[in-house]
């Protein structure tokens, strides 16, 4: 019989680094920015610190491996910095986070992503990653390669040396890979860092990929998000496994203590009903480590027989629709785009928000209107890249009739069309269905959540669209009246070999005609043009935005998750005037002189 | 060229055409907008009178006024008109396919007149369409024609005399063709019919082209002294216009022969017999209402034990098809008229039964008997087993 021996954690990882997003030299480029990215901004929101971070990413030369390049990776934060002694646990130990199964919606959870990317610098270059850092304590900072003892789950601190460093605090980390850079497409760097600064208004960013141009994107928000208390845990979250192990972190206390004081949720008026369902009292009374597995799973199953207030939502974190306009905007020219921020709910029994964007940028706007929209996908306010088709989101994408909102849809797919969908879910309880947080496992209570934001922001783009049609249709209809006219004078001059004065007189009387129409069209422009200012004065004292930003509002929705009758005919009342008016504008610019009593009417 | 008239009509189209443009170019002198009106050929203006025999147009016309809408349909009806007036004044006859091409050429040379371009032929179609209905005259006066499809007839007793556009004349005698088809083709209004010998029996049209090539290969109108005619589906102008000549010209009994089922029944037999609602102002030449329906016959079916099968509701053209039917029953004044109750109780019985049986069952009928379609055929015509 062949002898059974146990691994360290790390010895796992390190052998399983595809299970943590490190499956192919891309991936382990775009998984090691944003592990070093999450924590730079975690840190950062924990300490109230406004994010700043820098990132420069090279080709430094050939990688070890065959078809890679070796990758140089910097992250540089303005966060409080970490104390010296912490440095091996944070990136060199697998499991060490200050924010494990707090119930909090941060970006990390486990502690397993930075000391994976750590393992993968080793692994690929045979050394680990290079940190400063510097917390406000500190008069110099300091310097140090970190490496992962893969045998025993520590970190190791190498060629530590201290420096002076400009910064009053921050955190820099430089890794050194193998890997290949791929910037755009749904696994681009790019994508990631685009997505990042979507959800992020608060972060000023600076990057600088390859030989490209660095780019700075300062912060349109000044407020660090207010990250939620940590929640107790829900019972009806918890299986009964879960459920025991709970209680070993709480030592010698009574049950009625433990259930109490271990969970959301429960009170005094729970235990009796738990009475009531056949909990012997002194069971309640008994000690927790007196307490045999029967009777926890007595007690389990009595808890789920009772109904629950579902959890409190306050855990949850909203990027916010003022927040997410101006952020939107940041990613380039749109000419339309709608945000809905839902109210917090409770999807499965946990604490959910879900935030839906629909953009439609002018540079897309000249491609090709059959491929899909761009679907970017946020769990916590990170980008999701990869696995797209098995998420949550965008099952509840698909699920959706687009075609009914004016957008083409192949059967069973996201719509196609110049779009940009940004849907955010944030909870202190996402359910991924891998460890390295590719996708989103929703049920059907957090799929039909999402897909209601979206046909929220569906409503508005649908009436967007439509109006963009009648504006057109309106165009064209003019545009008619200028190229078929004088053929239509022509012809019938000649059928009948008309004399010159008298198409002379037709082309002055078509022209009335003309004038006739474009005057009414240019009423109706100039009535459009002064509501639709009087709405952008309204938008621009509201967001600070520019002309176009629509966003519907959590506080113009109804219950049913439907904007109110009158939010929904202000938006599309003002939509449908400003595509007019800017019709209008185009139509009548080639338009032919106006009849002499069109002039004087005016 | 020669003229050739289809019907002792008094319309003289270029005056009516001037009559037209001037209150055209007249209102637009006022800055008024001009009106067009049309015979609105639609089943909501079809009359049937069963003394007359065919749909007539009610009261109904289409107006259009010209405004940012119909500006396009105006100045390409008034440029389309232009060409087809030039060349009537010159006798030039063209196909539909043609004029299309005519007027693309003349698009593409003139970069003005870009804007009445035609995406395809069934554009200018109709708008040639629209021509004729304004001005309430047959396409083929206006000298326009389609490719016309069908009307393959064969006879050993049939002489057809046709005056060429030069004035001379044509003779053709359908015996000495053998198997080789005699088809007409444009304006069979003006042919001179009539029978080597004697009096030709009947004319027989069968739907399908396939079939009636079939009768002629066996003899059927060697051994018969009749006329028999390949509709191929729904008839043409020119099959219609033929069928009405052949009719009015030899008075003898016309038959049709084709599948029971309500397409059939409403499409094909309806038009050749009484015209259709869209033709509303040609149905008086372009039908012949003595045609007879000769079968498929329900009680064929059930006397010949005819393979006959259901209606398959999920096929999206026969679903279409008995919907249209039942739409026929309550709207189709032809349907609805007590001289064809008949062919209405065929109507009820297809959307009934929802069975249909196609002309060639007979075939079935005796394998081994080539010649059972034409014994069918005869001994039906014989018992006046015909509605």
């Amino acid at each position: 019989m062949s002898k059974i021996t146990s691994s360290s954690t790390a010895e796992y990882f390190a052998k399983n680094l595809q299970q943590v997003g490190f499956s192919s030299p891309s991936k382990a480029v775009l998984t090691t920015l944003k592990e070093a990215v999450d924590n730079s901004l975690d840190a950062c929101e924990e300490s109230g610190i406004l994010p700043e971070i820098l990132i420069d990413i090279q080709k430094t030369g050939a990688g070890a491996s065959r078809n890679t390049d070796l990758v140089s990776i910097i992250v540089e934060d303005n966060g409080p910095g970490l104390d010296p002694e912490d440095l091996p646990k944070v990136f060199g130990e697998y499991l060490a986070s200050s924010k494990f199964g707090r119930g909090r919606a941060s970006r990390g959870q486990q502690g397993i992503g930075i000391s994976a990317a750590t393992t993968w610098a080793q692994l690929t270059n045979a050394s680990g990653v290079r940190v400063t850092s510097k917390t406000k304590n500190m008069r110099k900072a300091v310097s140090a390669i970190i490496d992962v003892d893969i045998k025993q789950n520590r970190g190791i601190l190498k060629k530590k040396e201290t420096i002076d460093w400009d910064k009053p605090h921050g955190t820099r980390v430089e890794f050194r890979i193998d890997g290949r850079i791929v910037l755009n497409g749904d696994g681009g760097l790019l994508t990631y860092l685009e997505g990042t600064t979507l959800v992020n208004p608060h972060l000023s960013i600076t990057y600088k990929l390859m030989d490209q141009e660095a780019r700075a994107i300062p912060r349109v928000s000044n407020e660090v998000p207010e990250i939620p208390a940590a929640t107790l845990p829900h019972p009806h979250t918890m299986k009964l496994g879960e459920f025991m192990t709970h209680a070993g972190l709480f030592g010698k206390i009574t049950l009625s203590n433990f259930l109490i004081k271990g969970f959301s949720r429960v009170n005094e008026a729970t235990l009796k009903e738990l009475v009531k369902k056949g909990v012997a009292k002194g069971l309640l009374t008994k000690n927790l480590s007196a307490i045999s597995e029967v009777e926890y799973k007595k007690v389990y199953q009595a808890l789920h027989e009772i109904e629950l207030v579902a959890p409190s939502t306050r855990s949850v974190l909203t990027v916010g629709e003022e927040a997410l306009s101006k952020s939107v905007q940041r990613l380039g020219e749109t000419d339309f785009f709608s945000v809905v921020t839902r109210k917090p709910t409770i999807c499965d029994f946990k604490p959910v928000v879900v935030e839906v964007a629909i953009a439609r940028f002018t540079h897309l706007t000249s491609e090709a209107n059959d491929a899909p929209i761009q679907l970017l996908r946020f769990a916590n306010r990170v980008p999701l890249q990869f696995d797209k088709g098995a998420c949550a989101i965008t099952k509840a994408v698909e699920s959706v009739n687009w075609r009914s909102y004016g957008l083409n849809q192949p059967k069973d797919s996201v719509p196609t069309g110049p779009f940009v969908y940004a849907i955010s879910v944030t909870s202190p309880f996402i359910k991924f269905k891998n460890a390295s947080k590719e996708t989103i496992d929703g049920g059907e209570d957090l799929v039909e959540e999402i897909r209601r934001a979206l046909m929220q922001a569906g409503q508005k783009l649908s009436r967007h669209i439509k109006a963009e049609g009648k504006a057109a249709d309106l165009e064209r209809k003019i545009s008619h009246m200028e190229k078929f006219g004088p053929i239509l004078v022509q012809y019938l001059a000649k059928i009948l070999g008309a004399p010159k004065a008298r198409t002379e007189r037709a082309e002055v009387g078509l022209k009335k005609l003309l004038g006739r129409d474009a005057s009414s069209a240019e009423a109706e422009l100039e009535q459009a043009t002064s509501k639709l200012q009087q709405l952008k004065d309204k938008q621009r004292a509201k967001f600070g935005g520019d002309d176009g930003v629509t966003p519907v509002h959590q506080d113009e929705v109804d219950a049913a998750g439907t904007p109110s009758e009158a939010a929904v005919e202000e938006h599309e009342e003002l939509a449908a005037r400003d595509l007019k008016a800017a019709a209008l504008k185009k139509g009548t610019k080639k338009k032919a002189d106006p009849a002499p009593d069109a002039r004087a009417k005016k | 060229m020669a003229k050739i008239r289809i019907r002792d009509s008094k319309i003289d189209i270029t005056k009516e055409a001037k009559i037209l443009c001037e209150s055209i170019l007249s209102d637009l002198e006022k800055a008024k907008r001009p009106v067009l009106e049309a015979v609105k050929c639609s089943l909501d203006n079809s009359f049937y009178n069963s003394k007359v025999g065919f749909l007539t147009a009610g009261d109904k016309v289409v107006k259009t006024e010209l405004n940012v809408s119909s500006v396009q349909k105006m100045t390409r009806t008034i440029f389309m008109l232009e060409i087809l007036l030039e060349k009537l004044v010159g006798a030039a006859t063209h196909t539909k396919r043609e004029y299309y091409y005519i007027v693309k050429g003349m698009i593409k040379k003139n970069p003005e007149l870009k804007a009445l371009d035609f995406d395809d032929q069934p554009e200018s179609d109709a708008i040639i369409d629209f021509i004729c209905d304004m001005l309430e005259v047959y396409r083929e006066e206006m000298n326009c024609f389609a490719n016309d499809r069908g009307g393959q007839t064969y006879s050993k007793n049939l002489v057809v005399t046709e005056t060429m556009s030069d004035g001379s004349t044509a003779v053709v005698d359908l015996s000495s063709l053998g198997t080789t088809p005699f088809q007409p083709k444009n304006k069979p209004q003006q042919f001179k019919l009539k029978p080597k010998k004697g009096k030709i029996d009947f004319c027989l049209v069968i739907e399908s082209e396939g079939t009636a090539n079939t009768l002629v290969a066996n003899g059927m109108h060697i051994r018969h002294n009749c006329i028999i005619l390949g509709a191929q589906g729904v008839p043409s102008n020119g099959v219609r216009g033929w069928c009405k000549t052949i009719q009015d010209q030899l008075k003898i009994p016309m038959y049709f022969y084709g599948d029971l089922d309500a397409y059939t029944l409403q499409n094909i037999f309806r038009t050749l017999k009484a015209g259709s609602a869209a033709s509303l102002i040609r149905n008086a030449d372009f039908s012949a209402p003595d045609v007879r329906f000769l079968g498929v016959l329900p009680e064929d079916v059930k006397k010949l034990d005819l393979n006959y099968y259901d209606v398959n509701d999920r096929d999206v053209a026969e679903a279409r098809s008995l919907k249209k039917a039942k739409d026929a029953l309550e709207n189709d004044p032809f349907f609805q008229d007590k001289k064809n109750k008949k062919l209405a109780d065929i109507l009820h019985w297809l959307v009934r039964e929802k069975k249909r049986c196609e002309q060639q069952a007979v075939f079935s009928v005796d394998p081994k008997d080539p010649l059972i379609l034409e014994k069918v055929i005869i001994d039906k015509i014989k018992r006046g087993s015909y509605v």
